[in-house]
């Protein structure tokens, strides 16, 4: 057992010792030591930070003054040790923030227990009884929203990508395409304000929902919004299949058409399915459009699909309304709110990472 | 600014304290006068502590301090910015002829005018006060705390002191506060247009009770139209929405189920004139009698509690009272400025000026009573 351990244990350790001999031998003593410095000053810049010292300065100045020196002298060897320093930094920073929300969502899980996630009977949201926080309805919202959103997200996409990538002229292609990509970045406010104002007005007058706001209203607008990255994302994949292929299939006799179906978005459907899981991860995070257009009423409707009901709130929404007035276990249960909606976002992601993989391996190395 | 002082005044004698915030009262009044006040002047007020009371006249013309909520401040930072400027007798924006002459028949400064009934000399100057007032904005505690320690003159406080009391350990030392009432902080119930002009003019309690509970959810049930209520809150957990709880169930944790939630007064204005079947609570400053928000009114007992009448009455469950408490009975100083707040004039441009309820006719006789210039002869 032991020998079997320490043999790839001992050749790690011979194999990281020539690898520091390496960086030995191909960088300069003073490089060396710039490194050295650097990484002492950083540690020690962020150590101060932490207990608040007055002198943090000091290290952060030897720290630019090390990064002034490199880049007189030592440009690559500085913009090595940079680029590992700010990825370091990127890493530590999330993990940190992770490990916050994580933390202080531990007294509404320790006080709720698994009802946290499981409860179903009322009350549901109360600072009664010494405070019931149940995060399911929101669980639920989120999810009407978000299926809402991609059923309206998804063909509006795919069909406008396959458009301006298979079919357009390339005067409409140039102009067209821009112009989605300038709708993506249009702030979430402007979008919740119209569907403040047009939409949840429009079903209010028109069908006389039970409140002035739906997770069906809200669930158009996000999908609306999510809209230009599922076009942009889903068109990036279309145009980056080879012409060969497309070429290929048409000198076998087959239409435009039945290429474009049959060779193109089959190419393409990990970059498409990319796109849309994208598209989805945008619309489950949406926070401002729905908070002023939801009703943030707390409840399941009933049958659960009831997308009309009186009830509102979603994962965002009520971190975005609660969270100004929020204290104690309350406060802690918004935390708890923003850990699951992490998470979900989080498998989401990993989700769309394995669909890539798999289409990758399926296909082949085609793009 | 507030803070800082209450800091430092932990160790200091309430006449350093006086010193310090008479002084930088002072400062910023400089500013305000364009340096009017000649700096010997100024420390001639400020050195007058409370053993140095027996000036020419033998009256207290130290600087009138106060501190505290938040909510109060409005009114008597008001009201001590009209006293120190002093405005003549006419000055159209601030003692205008309306009041002075024909209200009161009078032709002195606004100061001077009040002062003198109790016995303080008109200055007849600008900025000059028969004594100077400085108002300090902190949290209710904080001024019921300042009151007790002697810190300040008056603490304004927008709950009782009582409650503000309750589990320092100092509960016994209630009786040794002065309340006195100067306006009421409250919220109409408005409802959409439709359900107005459709013959709506008022709901019991406990129809509002039951609407905010979802026992009753259709206007017919209270005389309206068929049509399905829409109960229109405040966020979860918000001093509103506790407040709504604590005055309308008797409990701050009760269970309501508004059918929709707002963050501000904003947003629930423009949903109750979107909607034609809206009921909700809302600050004065957002109530439209003639426009998207007409108000209701609200019956208790038989009693009917009415926008613009008598929502000020203590017994109107969304409001509450916004006090000025003394330490120790008032003095003449304390109720030469609380008179102000009290009088007719006070009541309109500070109290109502700021969007709060004046006291009805009853409350405000017997709060001038409690300060009245007879008493101080």
């Amino acid at each position: 057992m032991s020998s079997q351990t320490s043999v790839p244990y001992r050749q790690r350790i011979s194999q990281l010792s020539a690898r520091v001999q390496d960086y030995r031998s191909r960088t300069a003593d003073r490089a060396i030591l710039m490194h050295a410095v650097g990484i002492g000053s950083t540690v020690l810049t962020f150590g101060l930070f932490m207990v608040g010292s007055d002198w943090t300065i000091l290290p952060f100045l030897v720290l630019l003054a090390t990064v002034g020196f490199g880049w007189r002298y030592y440009q690559s060897e500085l913009a090595k040790g940079l680029t590992l320093l700010t990825t370091v930094a990127t890493v530590v920073v999330l993990t940190l923030i992770i490990g916050f929300l994580l933390l202080r969502s531990m007294p509404a899980v320790r006080h709720m227990g698994l009802d946290l996630l499981t409860r179903t009977s009322g009350p549901l949201w109360s600072s009664n009884q010494g405070g019931v926080y149940a995060l399911t309805p929101m669980m639920v919202g989120t999810a009407l929203t978000t299926i809402i959103a991609t059923a309206i997200a998804t063909p509006f996409g795919i069909a406008g990508a396959v458009f301006i990538s298979e079919i357009a002229p390339r005067r409409v292609r140039e102009v067209v395409k821009p112009g989605i990509e300038l709708m993506a970045g249009i702030p979430s406010i402007t979008y919740g304000f119209i569907g403040l104002t047009i939409v949840n007005a429009y079903f209010f007058d028109a069908f006389r929902t039970p409140t002035i706001g739906s997770y069906f209203a809200a669930g158009i607008m996000i999908g609306l919004m999510a809209l230009p990255t599922v076009v942009t994302v889903a068109e990036d994949a279309l145009s980056a299949v080879p012409d060969e292929m497309r070429n290929g299939s048409l000198a076998m006799g087959s239409t435009e058409w039945q290429t474009t179906k049959s060779v193109t978005i089959p190419a393409a459907l990990s970059g498409i399915s990319a796109g849309v899981l994208l598209g989805v991860g945008r619309a489950m995070g949406e926070t401002m459009a729905a908070t002023v257009m939801l009703s943030h009423t707390k409840g399941f409707p009933a049958p659960p699909f009831d997308v009309f009901s009186g009830y509102g709130e979603t994962l965002t929404t009520v971190i975005a309304f609660e969270g100004g007035n929020a204290s104690g276990i309350h406060l802690s249960a918004l935390f708890a709110a923003g850990v699951v909606l992490f998470s979900m976002v989080m498998l989401l992601s990993i989700g769309s990472q394995y669909v890539e993989w798999r289409m990758h391996r399926k296909l082949g190395g085609e793009q | 600014m507030a803070p800082q002082n209450r800091r430092s005044s932990r160790n200091v004698s309430r006449r350093k304290f006086i010193l310090g915030a008479g002084t930088a009262g002072l400062a910023g009044l400089a500013g305000c006068t364009g340096g009017s006040d000649s700096p010997s002047d100024g420390s001639d007020h400020t050195t007058n502590g409370d053993d140095s009371e027996a000036e020419s006249s033998g009256l207290d013309s130290s600087v009138l301090t106060a501190d505290g909520s938040s909510t109060v401040f409005p009114i008597t930072n008001l009201g001590s910015s009209y006293w120190n400027s002093n405005p003549e007798a006419g000055d159209g924006d601030y003692w205008p002829e309306s009041w002075a002459n024909e209200e009161y028949g009078t032709d002195m400064r606004l100061a001077d005018f009040f002062a003198k009934k109790y016995g303080y000399e008109p200055t007849g100057e600008r900025s000059n006060p028969p004594f100077r007032t400085s108002v300090a904005l902190s949290h209710s505690g904080t001024g019921v705390e300042g009151v007790m320690e002697n810190r300040v003159d008056i603490g304004d406080s927008s709950a009782s002191a009582e409650a503000e009391l309750s589990g320092s350990g100092n509960e016994d030392e209630l009786d040794n506060f002065v309340d006195h009432v100067v306006g009421v902080d409250g919220q109409p119930i408005v409802v959409s247009r439709e359900i107005a002009d459709a013959g709506i003019e008022s709901v019991t309690i406990d129809q509002l009770k039951a609407i905010y509970r979802q026992e009753i959810t259709n206007w017919e049930e209270v005389g309206g139209p068929s049509r399905e209520i829409l109960a229109l809150g405040r966020a979860e957990g918000s001093g509103t929405d506790t407040a709504f709880r604590n005055n309308v169930y008797g409990d701050p944790n009760a269970p309501i189920s508004p059918d929709q939630r707002f963050g501000q007064n904003q947003q629930l204005q423009q949903a109750v004139s979107q909607a034609d079947n809206a009921i909700a609570y809302i600050a004065l400053a957002f109530v439209e009698p003639e426009g998207g928000t007409p108000p209701i009114g609200l019956e208790i007992d038989g009693t009917l509690y009415e926008y613009g009448e008598n929502l000020g009455a203590k017994e109107y469950p969304l409001s509450r009272d916004l006090h000025a408490y003394t330490w120790k009975d008032t003095s003449r100083k304390e109720a030469a400025f609380i008179n102000v707040l009290l009088s007719d004039f006070g009541q309109e441009v500070f109290v109502r000026g700021n969007d709060y309820f004046a006291l009805p006719e009853d409350r405000l006789q017997s709060e001038r009573e409690k300060v009245a210039a007879s008493k101080y002869t």
